[in-house]
């Protein structure tokens, strides 16, 4: 089965409270990845102010926040392979990935690029 | 009087607010247990500890005996030292190897109150679950105690469980991911807390109306999580007698008023009262006779310990040059922001100024008199807890919609957290900003520097304009540069002439700075200095305030102003003027 591992920019409070309203894409495509785990793919999310030395241990990673630093977050690796960089993908685009049939009822999903890290993050 | 002393239990725990008094109290009770046999461990984790002043001996992190007092022994932890130690851990081994703006970004992260807290608390829990050390005293006392937020975080499992992985993203408790083989021993440190045979808690309050709220809050608080066992002492009482002084039979009466119209959860508390000392606590002698009366002091001819204290009417002149602009006030619970606010705002007004004063005075005390009676003046009022609750509501509505029962508990939780509170009123403040552009605003709160660190969405986009600077950068102002700009805006630290509350202030003013805000002044409220009183309890109490007030002028800040402490609030527009020290007009 696929494994998609999603590289965070950096948050803090799960309520990503300091915009000046909730960004829905991160809510959407925490609930696209609720999903995508119902599925049976396995999910896992590393964020950047709580793991930092993985983001140094993956090459394709590394060598995306030295070239971009935090804007080229989130990252997506499907399978070890970087598949998206700097936005939140769609539903649709996750299933892709995963080989998954997808039934366009009840997705969502917007898939335009997230323009800074700063918008999600939040206080502690 | 005293109850608090009887049948302690193993671990003692002191809270409430900065400057009421809990590390006198913390310090005066493991004397007086030290004198009378017992073997006493005192635990400080106050960044600024003073506990090594006021035994006059230097104390620091590892366990030393007080000279001069047989049985006692004490400790500093400083939490800001071991929250620096966990952002290393997590930063250290990647500094090198990540961009600076991804540090950056990490190290503001990791930089807030949460942090901090959870850091204390493990320190905290590594004394309750020491069974090697505990077993060596009769008694460990701590200055301060962990907040009932911190402690329901810790009993959820979701934060333990790899919140991270079931859709949400990390907690404020992204610190205990780095403390996962804690987990036990944080398990038993609560079990500790609530166990009423080992732990007692003692809420510090002074005998204001104010402060017993806030003791009210804590209490209920810290019971609904099992912490009952709680006793509240209420610290630097007038005493009742020479108060033929008219500022004195004020604050005897304004006491007598807070304390017998206690909130009634507290009222069925045991109850302490310690006397207002001539002196501060400070030196062994002091200690000991913290909990006998003060001896009556003859009336001798006053001396005034300070002269020529900057008035608050010369700050205003300040200010009112520039015309327009954003003036906040910020410091920390009950040294009066709001008071500031609405006499600043109300002494612009009288000047013949349009100014808008936005204020989260609940009880609308100081400012529903005002709305008719003063010209130019507008007033808006912002409930923090509507605010909050309705930005909460929000949060849980969007957020939440997606998160399993356990994911939402920790959101919810997440949410309690101080700094929500803070943005949320900030957000309805900030609908107000935008008209410092032609007139003076006025607003009785600002955001921490590091809530602005965070809020600033324009964060990375500031500092590219920054780096393309000279490329029309004119016209482009994000909500942080108006901050950052003098001209446009004035944040008033204000404090009150106390140990505590000013290194409190210091620190809010350092977090500012970090956020390349700079206070435009300092306002000393409160101050029995700026009096004319003759009592000679309060004329006493009036020369120590000279060294706080004296660090605010030298080192703190390169303007200040001094309120005096008022015999009644100043309810309408003639007593706010008054406070200014703009000279009432006789009639």
């Amino acid at each position: 089965m696929t494994t998609v591992t999603v590289y965070d920019p950096p948050m803090c409070c799960s309520t990503g409270v300091c915009g000046a309203d909730v960004d829905q894409q991160v809510i959407t495509f925490a609930a696209d990845l609720d999903w995508l785990q119902s599925q049976g793919v396995t999910v896992r999310r590393i964020n950047l102010s709580q793991e930092p030395a993985e983001f140094t241990i993956n090459e394709q990673v590394n060598a995306l926040i030295q070239a971009s630093g935090s804007d080229g977050l989130p990252a997506i690796l499907v399978d070890g392979e970087m598949v998206s960089r700097a936005r939140f993908p769609s539903r649709e685009e996750l299933a892709a990935w995963s080989s998954l049939a997808f039934e366009d009822q009840d997705s969502a999903a917007s898939a335009s690029p997230c323009c800074s890290s700063n918008t999600k993050s939040s206080c502690c | 009087m005293t109850e608090m002393f009887d049948n302690l239990p193993k671990f003692v725990f002191f809270t409430g607010k900065g400057g009421v008094g809990k590390t006198s109290l913390a310090c005066a009770t493991s004397v007086n247990l030290a004198d009378a046999g017992q073997k006493v461990l005192l635990v400080s984790t106050d960044p600024a500890s003073n506990v090594g002043q006021v035994f006059d001996t230097r104390i620091g992190n590892h366990i030393k005996p007080i000279p001069d007092v047989a049985g006692l022994e004490a400790l500093e932890i400083d939490p800001e030292a071991a929250a620096e130690e966990y952002r290393e851990r997590i930063l250290g081994p990647v500094r090198e190897r990540l961009p600076e703006e991804a540090v950056a970004s990490i190290q503001e992260q990791l930089s807030g109150a949460c942090t901090t807290e959870i850091a204390a608390f493990d320190k905290f829990t590594a004394m309750l679950t020491d069974e090697a050390l505990i077993g060596r005293y009769d008694h460990i006392v701590f200055d301060t105690a962990p907040t009932g937020h911190t402690i329901r975080l810790l009993k959820l499992p979701g934060a333990w469980t790899g919140f991270l992985e079931t859709g949400g993203d990390a907690s404020c408790l992204g610190p205990l991911a780095g403390l996962e083989q804690q987990r036990e021993r944080y398990a038993a440190a609560v079990d500790s807390l609530s166990d009423e045979y080992l732990t007692r808690l003692i809420l510090v309050a002074r005998p204001r109306t104010s402060s017993m709220a806030e003791a009210a809050r804590t209490h209920r608080e810290l019971a609904d999580i099992g912490i009952r066992n709680q006793h509240l002492a209420i610290n630097g009482m007038m005493p009742a007698e020479g108060s033929d002084d008219a500022l004195a039979a004020s604050m005897i009466e304004r006491e007598r008023t807070a304390v017998e119209e206690v909130d009634s959860d507290l009222a069925g508390l045991p109850q302490s009262h310690f006397y207002l000392r001539p002196e501060n606590l400070v030196g062994l002698d002091a200690l000991r006779r913290m909990n006998q009366p003060v001896e009556t002091m003859r009336s001798g001819t006053p001396r005034r310990a300070l002269d020529n204290l900057p008035p608050l009417s010369r700050l205003v002149d300040d200010i009112e040059a520039d015309g327009k602009g954003l003036v906040m006030t910020m410091g920390k619970g009950g040294v009066g922001k709001t008071t500031i606010a609405v006499a600043a705002a109300v002494e612009l007004a009288a000047r013949g100024h349009e100014v808008l004063l936005t204020t989260t005075d609940p009880a609308a005390h100081l400012t529903e008199t005002l709305a008719g009676d003063v010209d130019n003046l507008t007033v808006s009022r912002i409930d923090p807890e509507v605010e909050t609750q309705t930005y909460r509501d929000h949060i849980m509505a969007t957020r939440g919609a997606s998160l399993d029962a356990e994911g939402r508990k920790m959101l919810e939780e997440d949410l309690r957290s101080p700094c929500t509170e803070e943005i949320a009123v900030f957000q309805a403040f900030s609908r107000t900003i935008r008209e410092a552009g032609h007139k003076f605003v006025i607003m009785d709160t600002a955001p921490t520097g590091h809530t602005l660190l965070l809020l600033d969405a324009t964060g990375s986009y500031h500092r590219d304009i920054m780096r393309h600077a000279g490329e029309t950068s004119a016209n482009m102002v994000t909500p942080m540069m108006r901050l950052q700009d003098p001209k446009q805006t004035k944040v008033l630290i204000v404090t009150l002439p106390e140990t505590t509350p000013v290194l409190e202030a210091a620190r809010l003013q350092d977090d500012l700075k970090r956020a390349e805000i700079t206070p435009y002044a300092w306002v000393v409220n409160a101050s029995l200095a700026a009096t004319e009183t003759s009592h000679p309890l309060l004329v006493a109490r009036a020369a120590t305030e000279a060294s706080e007030i004296t660090r605010v002028e030298t080192t703190l800040s390169s303007r200040y102003a001094v309120v005096p402490m008022l015999a009644e609030d100043p309810i309408g527009a003639a007593k706010l003027r008054a406070l200014v020290g703009h000279q009432e007009e006789l009639v």
